[in-house]
């Protein structure tokens, strides 16, 4: 790997968007860049005094450790929130089931009702001639009906 | 589907999902300081961010015991899952503004002291509320949470040429407005 690997605007790009540190900078390109900073010392140096500036003032904002009781309600919900998650799944899975059913109740009702005989005369003849009770009809009564 | 190396979290999720107590407490010890480190640098306003850290786990507790390992990173899941609390507050917030807005910083240096290390703190922090959320969160997920280009980039559904512009924009505003910390001491 030599500098040539790496124009100059890419390693300003680079310097832009992940600052002075190459630790941070993306691994596949972190080789050139070095080879990049030992050849090129001048322009490096200038590109990157406000980048180390600005990561150094960006370490002044520092996260906290999380207050004991937060923590303590996260881990003693943990029990009653499993509970939910799995009532949940049953209700969404039972739920799926019970309109299946539901579904398949209607359909069957649905297909008696209308391959009973009485409702067939009320329908009129077009029906019964298109076929579609042909799966639900009781023959004898259609036998009874003709 | 993801490749490489195997998620060191699955175990831990996994017990965490059978309800294993000692599985629990050890994950909201790896990822809680990390969760709400997140939600605070993206709201700036630490009680919210201690919502949205206990709403993240309370949802990996509903979730854990359907994890299915391999799909994706559970810190990946896990970022997504606060910044979408984040971004929900967010809404909220331009929907309804507030009089005052929480724990406002201070502008600027007090004019009879120099700056302690905390007084930049709240700088940085009042600085990083003052850029787009998008680049807000460039700058977050690279520099604080030390995420790589391509998980980050995969975070926010963006390309990686599209992640470099937000972060270079971002730290462009913020070299803006934190000037005054360059100059001689």
């Amino acid at each position: 790997m030599t500098w040539e690997d790496m124009s100059e605007e890419r390693f300003l790009t680079l310097a832009a968007a992940y600052g002075a540190d190459m630790a941070r900078w993306p691994s596949g390109d972190r080789a050139a860049a070095e080879a990049f900073v030992a050849a090129n010392p001048k322009i490096v140096e200038a590109c990157l005094a406000a980048e180390r500036l600005l990561d150094a003032a960006l370490e002044r904002y520092r996260e906290r450790d999380a207050a004991a009781p937060l923590r303590a309600r996260i881990i003693a919900a943990a029990p009653r929130e499993r509970a939910a998650g799995a009532m949940w799944r049953w209700l969404t899975g039972a739920g799926l089931g019970l309109g299946l059913a539901a579904s398949c109740a209607a359909g069957v009702a649905a297909g008696y009702t209308l391959g009973h005989p009485a409702v067939a005369r009320l329908m009129g003849p077009a029906l019964l001639d298109s076929g579609q009770l042909s799966a639900v009809a009781d023959p004898a009564g259609d036998a009874a009906a003709s | 589907m993801t490749s490489g190396p195997a998620d060191p979290d699955d175990e831990l999720v996994r017990r965490a999902g059978q309800g294993d107590a000692a599985a629990v407490q050890a994950l909201v010890a790896r990822k809680l300081r990390r969760v709400l480190a997140l939600a605070e640098r993206m709201l700036g306003d630490p009680a919210e961010a201690e919502d949205v850290a206990q709403e993240t786990f309370f949802r990996v507790w509903r979730n854990a015991a359907r994890w299915r390992p391999g799909v994706a990173r559970f810190d990946t899941w896990l970022h997504r899952v606060t910044l979408n609390l984040c971004y929900d507050r967010l809404r909220r917030r331009r929907e309804r503004p507030v009089a005052e807005p929480p724990d406002a910083p201070d502008p600027g240096p007090a004019p009879d002291r120099g700056l302690l290390a905390a007084d930049i703190g709240v700088r940085v922090r009042a600085a990083l509320q003052g850029l787009p959320p998008r680049q807000r969160e460039a700058i977050v997920l690279c520099h604080y949470q030390e995420l790589g280009n391509i998980e980050a980039a995969g975070l926010m559904g963006v390309s990686i040429e599209a992640l470099e512009s937000l972060l270079s924009r971002g730290r462009r505003a913020l070299k803006s407005a934190l000037a005054d910390l360059a100059g001689p001491d």
